[in-house]
Protein backbone atom coordinates (compact mmCIF):
# COMPACT_ATOMS: atom_id res chain seq x y z
CA UNK A 1 0.00 0.00 0.00
CA UNK A 2 3.18 2.77 -0.77
CA UNK A 3 2.07 5.56 -3.54
CA UNK A 4 3.86 8.20 -4.51
CA UNK A 5 3.02 11.36 -7.04
CA UNK A 6 4.48 13.29 -8.78
CA UNK A 7 2.49 15.58 -9.88
CA UNK A 8 2.11 18.56 -6.89
CA UNK A 9 4.52 20.71 -9.14
CA UNK A 10 1.74 22.96 -10.57
CA UNK A 11 1.11 24.72 -6.90
CA UNK A 12 4.58 24.06 -6.03
CA UNK A 13 3.43 21.56 -3.08
CA UNK A 14 5.98 19.40 -1.99
CA UNK A 15 6.13 15.95 -2.88
CA UNK A 16 3.84 13.31 -0.93
CA UNK A 17 4.18 9.95 -0.03
CA UNK A 18 1.95 7.36 2.06
CA UNK A 19 1.60 4.18 3.22
CA UNK A 20 -1.92 2.94 4.39
CA UNK A 21 -1.70 0.60 7.23
CA UNK A 22 1.59 1.10 8.58
CA UNK A 23 0.80 -0.56 11.96
CA UNK A 24 -0.51 -3.64 11.83
CA UNK A 25 -2.38 -3.55 15.67
CA UNK A 26 -4.49 -0.17 14.95
CA UNK A 27 -7.58 -0.48 12.97
CA UNK A 28 -6.13 2.39 10.72
CA UNK A 29 -3.30 3.58 10.01
CA UNK A 30 -1.00 6.03 7.78
CA UNK A 31 1.92 7.55 7.50
CA UNK A 32 2.47 10.29 5.29
CA UNK A 33 5.26 12.58 4.67
CA UNK A 34 4.92 16.49 2.73
CA UNK A 35 8.35 17.25 1.87
CA UNK A 36 10.51 16.23 4.67
CA UNK A 37 7.63 16.82 7.12
CA UNK A 38 6.35 13.36 8.42
CA UNK A 39 3.60 12.49 10.51
CA UNK A 40 1.98 9.13 11.50
CA UNK A 41 -1.45 8.75 12.32
CA UNK A 42 -2.81 5.40 14.53
CA UNK A 43 -6.87 5.23 14.87
CA UNK A 44 -8.89 3.26 17.08
CA UNK A 45 -12.84 2.22 17.28
CA UNK A 46 -15.37 2.74 17.67
CA UNK A 47 -14.65 1.03 20.68
CA UNK A 48 -16.20 0.70 24.56
CA UNK A 49 -15.23 3.78 26.37
CA UNK A 50 -16.28 4.54 30.18
CA UNK A 51 -19.49 5.95 30.95
CA UNK A 52 -18.43 9.16 32.13
CA UNK A 53 -17.41 10.11 27.86
CA UNK A 54 -19.59 8.15 26.80
CA UNK A 55 -22.27 10.04 24.79
CA UNK A 56 -25.88 8.94 23.82
CA UNK A 57 -26.22 10.60 20.47
CA UNK A 58 -22.83 10.40 19.05
CA UNK A 59 -19.09 9.05 19.09
CA UNK A 60 -16.77 10.62 20.90
CA UNK A 61 -13.64 11.45 19.39
CA UNK A 62 -10.36 11.61 21.05
CA UNK A 63 -6.93 13.04 19.44
CA UNK A 64 -3.94 12.32 21.18
CA UNK A 65 -0.97 14.23 19.92
CA UNK A 66 2.39 13.45 20.71
CA UNK A 67 5.66 15.33 19.96
CA UNK A 68 8.79 14.30 19.21
CA UNK A 69 10.81 15.39 21.98
CA UNK A 70 9.77 17.45 25.09
CA UNK A 71 6.79 16.68 27.60
CA UNK A 72 3.24 17.53 26.26
CA UNK A 73 3.24 21.23 26.02
CA UNK A 74 -0.20 24.14 25.97
CA UNK A 75 0.52 23.84 22.15
CA UNK A 76 -0.01 20.49 22.12
CA UNK A 77 -3.03 20.53 23.28
CA UNK A 78 -4.25 23.49 21.05
CA UNK A 79 -3.38 21.23 18.33
CA UNK A 80 -5.05 18.31 19.61
CA UNK A 81 -7.88 20.85 20.01
CA UNK A 82 -8.27 21.97 16.14
CA UNK A 83 -7.20 18.15 14.99
CA UNK A 84 -10.45 16.65 17.22
CA UNK A 85 -12.84 19.84 15.61
CA UNK A 86 -11.62 19.38 11.90
CA UNK A 87 -12.38 15.48 12.43
CA UNK A 88 -15.66 15.76 14.19
CA UNK A 89 -17.30 17.95 11.48
CA UNK A 90 -16.02 14.76 8.91
CA UNK A 91 -16.59 11.87 11.15
CA UNK A 92 -20.65 10.63 10.82
CA UNK A 93 -20.62 10.13 14.63
CA UNK A 94 -24.24 9.31 15.04
CA UNK A 95 -23.74 6.17 13.60
CA UNK A 96 -21.60 4.83 16.63
CA UNK A 97 -23.57 6.16 19.56
CA UNK A 98 -21.86 5.46 22.88
CA UNK A 99 -18.44 4.13 21.58
CA UNK A 100 -15.09 6.47 21.49
CA UNK A 101 -13.07 6.90 18.76
CA UNK A 102 -9.01 7.48 19.33
CA UNK A 103 -6.90 9.23 16.63
CA UNK A 104 -3.22 9.28 18.17
CA UNK A 105 -0.65 11.25 16.17
CA UNK A 106 2.70 10.91 16.57
CA UNK A 107 5.33 13.62 15.51
CA UNK A 108 8.46 11.93 13.12
CA UNK A 109 9.91 15.09 11.23
CA UNK A 110 8.84 18.90 11.12
CA UNK A 111 10.27 20.52 8.36
CA UNK A 112 7.29 23.16 8.54
CA UNK A 113 3.55 22.30 7.92
CA UNK A 114 3.42 19.48 10.36
CA UNK A 115 -0.18 20.85 11.22
CA UNK A 116 -1.50 20.48 7.74
CA UNK A 117 0.57 17.11 7.42
CA UNK A 118 -1.18 15.37 10.78
CA UNK A 119 -4.56 16.55 9.36
CA UNK A 120 -3.86 14.96 5.74
CA UNK A 121 -2.55 12.12 7.76
CA UNK A 122 -5.43 11.66 9.85
CA UNK A 123 -7.95 11.67 6.94
CA UNK A 124 -6.05 8.76 5.38
CA UNK A 125 -6.42 7.00 8.57
CA UNK A 126 -10.06 7.65 9.22
CA UNK A 127 -10.36 6.16 5.12
CA UNK A 128 -7.88 3.21 6.16
CA UNK A 129 -9.92 2.30 9.53
CA UNK A 130 -13.95 2.19 7.57
CA UNK A 131 -15.29 5.00 9.72
CA UNK A 132 -18.10 6.34 7.70
CA UNK A 133 -17.26 10.40 7.20
CA UNK A 134 -19.61 12.60 5.66
CA UNK A 135 -16.94 14.13 3.60
CA UNK A 136 -12.57 13.76 3.08
CA UNK A 137 -11.11 16.93 4.17
CA UNK A 138 -7.60 18.47 3.21
CA UNK A 139 -5.17 20.50 4.60
CA UNK A 140 -3.23 23.15 2.45
CA UNK A 141 -0.14 25.50 4.25
CA UNK A 142 0.78 28.75 2.92
CA UNK A 143 3.58 31.48 4.71
CA UNK A 144 3.75 35.08 3.37
CA UNK A 145 7.08 36.43 3.20
CA UNK A 146 8.19 40.09 4.03
CA UNK A 147 7.46 41.45 0.92
CA UNK A 148 3.44 40.50 0.70
CA UNK A 149 4.51 37.10 -1.60
CA UNK A 150 2.39 33.90 -0.79
CA UNK A 151 4.06 30.80 -1.16
CA UNK A 152 1.98 27.60 -0.77
CA UNK A 153 3.19 25.01 1.43
CA UNK A 154 6.76 26.67 2.64
CA UNK A 155 9.67 24.77 3.83
CA UNK A 156 11.54 25.35 6.73
CA UNK A 157 13.56 27.97 5.60
CA UNK A 158 10.86 29.81 3.93
CA UNK A 159 8.99 29.66 7.14
CA UNK A 160 11.62 31.59 9.22
CA UNK A 161 11.61 34.94 6.88
CA UNK A 162 8.08 34.53 6.62
CA UNK A 163 5.83 36.84 8.08
CA UNK A 164 2.78 35.01 8.94
CA UNK A 165 1.77 31.38 8.32
CA UNK A 166 -1.83 29.78 7.32
CA UNK A 167 -3.39 26.77 7.48
CA UNK A 168 -6.58 26.12 5.84
CA UNK A 169 -8.89 22.93 5.78
CA UNK A 170 -11.14 22.09 3.29
CA UNK A 171 -13.66 19.81 2.86
CA UNK A 172 -14.16 17.63 -0.38
CA UNK A 173 -17.97 18.24 -1.39
CA UNK A 174 -17.90 22.14 -2.40
CA UNK A 175 -14.27 23.31 -0.84
CA UNK A 176 -15.63 24.79 1.79
CA UNK A 177 -13.67 26.03 5.00
CA UNK A 178 -13.33 23.82 7.58
CA UNK A 179 -10.71 25.17 9.66
CA UNK A 180 -8.80 28.29 9.74
CA UNK A 181 -4.92 28.42 11.44
CA UNK A 182 -3.23 31.71 11.04
CA UNK A 183 -0.25 33.11 12.87
CA UNK A 184 1.28 36.90 12.29
CA UNK A 185 0.57 39.92 10.91
CA UNK A 186 -1.40 39.84 7.61
CA UNK A 187 -3.55 42.12 5.08
CA UNK A 188 -6.97 41.24 4.68
CA UNK A 189 -6.35 41.41 0.72
CA UNK A 190 -3.74 38.71 1.32
CA UNK A 191 -5.59 36.68 3.84
CA UNK A 192 -8.17 36.22 0.97
CA UNK A 193 -5.68 35.46 -1.81
CA UNK A 194 -3.64 33.02 -0.15
CA UNK A 195 -7.82 31.14 0.70
CA UNK A 196 -8.51 30.84 -2.79
CA UNK A 197 -5.10 29.80 -3.85
CA UNK A 198 -4.76 27.43 -0.97
CA UNK A 199 -8.52 25.94 -2.42
CA UNK A 200 -7.70 25.43 -5.58
CA UNK A 201 -4.04 23.45 -4.58
CA UNK A 202 -6.04 21.19 -1.99
CA UNK A 203 -7.81 19.55 -5.03
CA UNK A 204 -4.46 17.87 -5.22
CA UNK A 205 -4.68 16.66 -1.97
CA UNK A 206 -8.25 15.29 -2.67
CA UNK A 207 -6.76 13.49 -6.19
CA UNK A 208 -3.88 12.01 -3.94
CA UNK A 209 -6.23 10.58 -1.26
CA UNK A 210 -8.11 9.40 -4.51
CA UNK A 211 -4.78 7.64 -5.90
CA UNK A 212 -3.51 6.10 -2.88
CA UNK A 213 -7.46 4.58 -1.84
CA UNK A 214 -7.29 3.12 -5.85
CA UNK A 215 -4.45 1.76 -5.52
CA UNK A 216 -5.45 -0.55 -2.68
CA UNK A 217 -8.32 -1.42 -3.89
CA UNK A 218 -7.75 -2.92 -6.96
CA UNK A 219 -5.70 -5.42 -4.32
CA UNK A 220 -8.11 -5.75 -1.86
CA UNK A 221 -11.14 -6.68 -4.10
CA UNK B 1 -17.86 14.93 -7.05
CA UNK B 2 -19.90 12.12 -9.32
CA UNK B 3 -19.69 8.38 -9.38
CA UNK B 4 -20.62 5.44 -10.75
CA UNK B 5 -20.80 1.90 -10.52
CA UNK B 6 -17.32 -0.07 -10.26
CA UNK B 7 -15.25 3.05 -9.55
CA UNK B 8 -13.08 3.64 -6.33
CA UNK B 9 -15.08 6.21 -4.56
CA UNK B 10 -14.14 8.63 -1.08
CA UNK B 11 -16.44 9.42 1.31
CA UNK B 12 -18.53 13.17 0.12
CA UNK B 13 -18.46 11.59 -3.25
CA UNK B 14 -22.47 11.97 -5.19
CA UNK B 15 -24.05 8.84 -6.89
CA UNK B 16 -26.57 10.07 -9.14
CA UNK B 17 -26.86 6.70 -10.91
CA UNK B 18 -28.36 4.85 -7.55
CA UNK B 19 -31.23 7.77 -7.47
CA UNK B 20 -32.02 7.74 -11.00
CA UNK B 21 -32.61 3.72 -10.27
CA UNK B 22 -34.29 4.57 -7.19
CA UNK B 23 -37.23 6.54 -9.14
CA UNK B 24 -37.93 3.26 -11.16
CA UNK B 25 -38.44 0.86 -8.15
CA UNK B 26 -36.64 0.52 -5.01
CA UNK B 27 -33.12 0.54 -4.15
CA UNK B 28 -31.68 -1.34 -1.01
CA UNK B 29 -28.15 0.65 0.27
CA UNK B 30 -25.62 -1.45 1.67
CA UNK B 31 -22.64 -0.07 4.04
CA UNK B 32 -20.78 2.78 2.91
CA UNK B 33 -23.61 4.57 1.24
CA UNK B 34 -25.79 7.26 2.95
CA UNK B 35 -29.08 8.83 1.95
CA UNK B 36 -29.13 12.74 2.67
CA UNK B 37 -31.73 15.24 1.91
CA UNK B 38 -30.05 16.00 -1.30
CA UNK B 39 -29.03 13.06 -2.68
CA UNK B 40 -27.50 9.50 -2.09
CA UNK B 41 -23.55 10.09 -0.71
CA UNK B 42 -20.90 8.27 -0.08
CA UNK B 43 -19.20 7.81 3.50
CA UNK B 44 -16.65 5.16 3.16
CA UNK B 45 -13.72 4.69 0.76
CA UNK B 46 -13.40 1.96 -1.59
CA UNK B 47 -14.87 0.41 -4.76
CA UNK B 48 -18.99 1.41 -5.39
CA UNK B 49 -20.22 -2.21 -6.36
CA UNK B 50 -23.90 -3.29 -7.34
CA UNK B 51 -25.84 -6.81 -7.21
CA UNK B 52 -29.02 -7.08 -9.85
CA UNK B 53 -31.31 -6.01 -9.81
CA UNK B 54 -30.86 -2.50 -7.06
CA UNK B 55 -28.73 -3.55 -4.37
CA UNK B 56 -25.56 -0.78 -4.15
CA UNK B 57 -22.94 -1.20 -1.12
CA UNK B 58 -19.13 -0.02 -1.20
CA UNK B 59 -16.39 -2.61 -0.53
CA UNK B 60 -13.85 -0.84 1.61
CA UNK B 61 -11.24 -1.83 3.49
CA UNK B 62 -11.54 -2.11 7.82
CA UNK B 63 -10.64 -4.23 10.47
CA UNK B 64 -12.69 -3.28 13.05
CA UNK B 65 -16.09 -5.27 13.07
CA UNK B 66 -19.50 -3.47 13.36
CA UNK B 67 -22.46 -6.02 13.97
CA UNK B 68 -24.80 -6.18 11.43
CA UNK B 69 -28.15 -8.49 11.79
CA UNK B 70 -27.89 -12.41 9.92
CA UNK B 71 -24.03 -12.42 10.15
CA UNK B 72 -22.02 -15.34 11.44
CA UNK B 73 -19.28 -14.27 13.78
CA UNK B 74 -16.42 -16.23 16.37
CA UNK B 75 -16.95 -14.98 19.91
CA UNK B 76 -14.89 -15.72 22.47
CA UNK B 77 -16.87 -15.75 26.00
CA UNK B 78 -16.09 -13.78 28.76
CA UNK B 79 -18.40 -13.48 31.62
CA UNK B 80 -20.73 -15.73 32.96
CA UNK B 81 -23.75 -13.31 33.92
CA UNK B 82 -26.76 -15.37 35.65
CA UNK B 83 -28.65 -16.80 32.54
CA UNK B 84 -26.81 -15.14 29.20
CA UNK B 85 -22.80 -15.47 28.79
CA UNK B 86 -21.15 -12.28 27.53
CA UNK B 87 -19.19 -12.87 24.36
CA UNK B 88 -16.54 -10.66 22.92
CA UNK B 89 -17.22 -10.86 19.46
CA UNK B 90 -14.97 -7.50 18.42
CA UNK B 91 -17.45 -4.89 17.99
CA UNK B 92 -17.61 -1.53 20.01
CA UNK B 93 -19.31 -3.29 22.71
CA UNK B 94 -19.71 -7.24 24.02
CA UNK B 95 -22.84 -9.61 22.59
CA UNK B 96 -24.78 -11.05 25.01
CA UNK B 97 -25.61 -15.06 24.10
CA UNK B 98 -28.58 -16.60 26.33
CA UNK B 99 -27.99 -20.22 27.77
CA UNK B 100 -31.46 -21.28 26.28
CA UNK B 101 -30.39 -20.40 23.00
CA UNK B 102 -28.43 -23.84 22.24
CA UNK B 103 -29.75 -26.73 20.28
CA UNK B 104 -32.03 -28.80 22.73
CA UNK B 105 -31.10 -26.85 26.29
CA UNK B 106 -33.44 -25.96 28.71
CA UNK B 107 -33.93 -24.52 31.81
CA UNK B 108 -32.95 -27.90 33.38
CA UNK B 109 -30.57 -28.91 30.85
CA UNK B 110 -28.14 -26.39 30.07
CA UNK B 111 -25.19 -26.23 27.98
CA UNK B 112 -21.46 -26.66 28.48
CA UNK B 113 -19.98 -23.66 28.15
CA UNK B 114 -17.34 -22.18 30.01
CA UNK B 115 -15.39 -18.71 30.10
CA UNK B 116 -12.57 -18.49 27.41
CA UNK B 117 -14.45 -20.94 24.88
CA UNK B 118 -15.27 -19.74 21.48
CA UNK B 119 -18.38 -19.86 19.87
CA UNK B 120 -19.36 -19.83 16.00
CA UNK B 121 -22.75 -18.06 16.54
CA UNK B 122 -25.16 -16.16 14.26
CA UNK B 123 -26.04 -12.56 15.07
CA UNK B 124 -29.95 -12.17 16.28
CA UNK B 125 -30.18 -8.48 17.09
CA UNK B 126 -28.13 -5.49 15.62
CA UNK B 127 -28.70 -2.13 16.08
CA UNK B 128 -26.42 0.31 17.17
CA UNK B 129 -28.35 1.60 19.95
CA UNK B 130 -28.71 -1.60 21.30
CA UNK B 131 -26.71 -4.36 22.33
CA UNK B 132 -26.25 -7.29 19.96
CA UNK B 133 -27.80 -10.67 20.80
CA UNK B 134 -26.58 -13.54 19.61
CA UNK B 135 -27.30 -17.13 19.27
CA UNK B 136 -26.03 -20.84 18.73
CA UNK B 137 -29.60 -22.30 16.73
CA UNK B 138 -31.00 -21.29 13.54
CA UNK B 139 -35.23 -20.36 13.78
CA UNK B 140 -36.10 -24.36 13.95
CA UNK B 141 -34.09 -25.17 16.62
CA UNK B 142 -31.46 -26.99 15.25
CA UNK B 143 -27.79 -25.99 16.09
CA UNK B 144 -26.41 -26.61 12.25
CA UNK B 145 -22.93 -25.36 12.15
CA UNK B 146 -23.53 -23.32 15.00
CA UNK B 147 -22.37 -24.20 18.61
CA UNK B 148 -18.97 -24.26 20.65
CA UNK B 149 -16.02 -24.51 18.62
CA UNK B 150 -14.02 -27.59 20.49
CA UNK B 151 -9.66 -27.18 20.27
CA UNK B 152 -8.49 -25.46 17.14
CA UNK B 153 -6.78 -22.27 16.85
CA UNK B 154 -8.18 -18.89 16.04
CA UNK B 155 -6.69 -15.82 14.75
CA UNK B 156 -7.99 -12.51 13.73
CA UNK B 157 -7.68 -10.94 10.28
CA UNK B 158 -9.00 -7.98 8.24
CA UNK B 159 -12.93 -8.15 7.56
CA UNK B 160 -12.09 -8.10 3.53
CA UNK B 161 -10.11 -10.72 4.11
CA UNK B 162 -13.11 -13.12 5.15
CA UNK B 163 -15.61 -11.36 2.70
CA UNK B 164 -12.92 -13.17 -0.19
CA UNK B 165 -12.29 -16.48 0.83
CA UNK B 166 -15.90 -16.80 1.36
CA UNK B 167 -16.49 -15.57 -2.00
CA UNK B 168 -17.40 -18.64 -4.34
CA UNK B 169 -15.34 -17.47 -6.85
CA UNK B 170 -12.35 -17.41 -4.30
CA UNK B 171 -10.14 -20.58 -5.28
CA UNK B 172 -8.38 -20.46 -1.97
CA UNK B 173 -10.57 -23.06 0.03
CA UNK B 174 -11.45 -25.27 -3.10
CA UNK B 175 -7.38 -25.50 -3.57
CA UNK B 176 -6.31 -26.51 0.08
CA UNK B 177 -9.46 -29.34 0.44
CA UNK B 178 -8.17 -31.67 -1.68
CA UNK B 179 -4.10 -31.06 -0.03
CA UNK B 180 -4.69 -32.13 3.47
CA UNK B 181 -7.86 -32.66 5.85
CA UNK B 182 -8.82 -29.29 8.26
CA UNK B 183 -11.70 -27.66 9.65
CA UNK B 184 -12.25 -23.80 9.02
CA UNK B 185 -14.60 -21.92 10.59
CA UNK B 186 -15.22 -17.42 9.01
CA UNK B 187 -16.74 -15.18 11.22
CA UNK B 188 -17.86 -12.43 9.79
CA UNK B 189 -16.07 -10.35 12.20
CA UNK B 190 -12.83 -10.97 11.48
CA UNK B 191 -11.60 -13.91 12.88
CA UNK B 192 -11.04 -17.42 11.42
CA UNK B 193 -10.85 -20.65 13.55
CA UNK B 194 -9.06 -23.51 12.01
CA UNK B 195 -8.60 -26.97 13.03
CA UNK B 196 -6.15 -29.87 11.39
CA UNK B 197 -4.35 -32.86 12.27
CA UNK B 198 -0.93 -31.56 12.85
CA UNK B 199 1.04 -28.38 14.25
CA UNK B 200 2.59 -28.10 10.81
CA UNK B 201 -0.59 -28.16 8.94
CA UNK B 202 -2.51 -25.80 11.22
CA UNK B 203 0.47 -23.26 11.10
CA UNK B 204 0.64 -24.02 7.10
CA UNK B 205 -2.62 -23.85 6.56
CA UNK B 206 -3.32 -20.29 8.63
CA UNK B 207 -0.15 -19.11 6.63
CA UNK B 208 -1.90 -19.86 3.35
CA UNK B 209 -4.98 -17.65 4.39
CA UNK B 210 -3.16 -14.94 5.82
CA UNK B 211 -1.06 -14.63 2.80
CA UNK B 212 -4.10 -14.81 0.37
CA UNK B 213 -5.10 -11.05 0.95
CA UNK B 214 -3.39 -8.80 -1.25
CA UNK B 215 -3.32 -12.02 -4.28
CA UNK B 216 -5.10 -12.46 -7.60
CA UNK B 217 -6.80 -15.74 -7.89
CA UNK B 218 -4.23 -17.02 -10.00
CA UNK B 219 -1.66 -16.09 -7.35
CA UNK B 220 -3.36 -18.02 -4.94
CA UNK B 221 -3.62 -21.12 -6.50
CA UNK B 222 -0.06 -21.19 -7.11
CA UNK B 223 0.96 -20.51 -3.70
CA UNK B 224 -1.59 -23.10 -2.40
CA UNK B 225 0.46 -25.98 -4.54
CA UNK B 226 3.64 -24.37 -3.30
CA UNK B 227 2.34 -24.75 0.64
CA UNK B 228 1.39 -28.46 -0.09
CA UNK B 229 4.55 -29.54 -1.96
CA UNK B 230 6.27 -27.47 0.99
CA UNK B 231 4.27 -29.59 3.46
CA UNK B 232 4.80 -32.76 1.71
CA UNK B 233 8.02 -32.61 2.08
CA UNK B 234 8.86 -32.42 -1.93
CA UNK B 235 10.17 -28.85 -1.68
CA UNK B 236 12.49 -28.00 1.47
Amino acid sequence: MEVENTDLKDFKLRPMKCECNFLSKSDGSAILSQGQTVALVSVNGPLDIKMTSQSIEKATLEVLFTSKVGKPSVADRYKEHVIRQTCESAILGSLYPRTGITVTIQELEDYGGFTVCSINCACLALLNAGVAMRHTFAGVACAVDEQGNIQLDPDAAQLETARATMNFVFDSREKRLITSLTNGSFSEDAYKEALERCRSASQLVFDFYKDIVSKYSYVIG
Amino acid sequence: MKVKVGDVVLPGDLCEEIVAAGEKSKVILGPGLKKEVDGIYVSKAGTLRKRAPNTYWVDNYQKRYIPARGENVIGIVAQKAGDIFRVDVGGSCTASLSYLSFEGATKKNRPKVVIGDVVYAKMLVASKDMEPEIVCVDSHGKKGRLGVLEDGFVFKCSLNLIRKILNPDCPLINSLKNQWPFELAAGMNGRIWIKANTLRETIALGNAILGSEYLSNDEIKSMCTNIAGILAGHIS
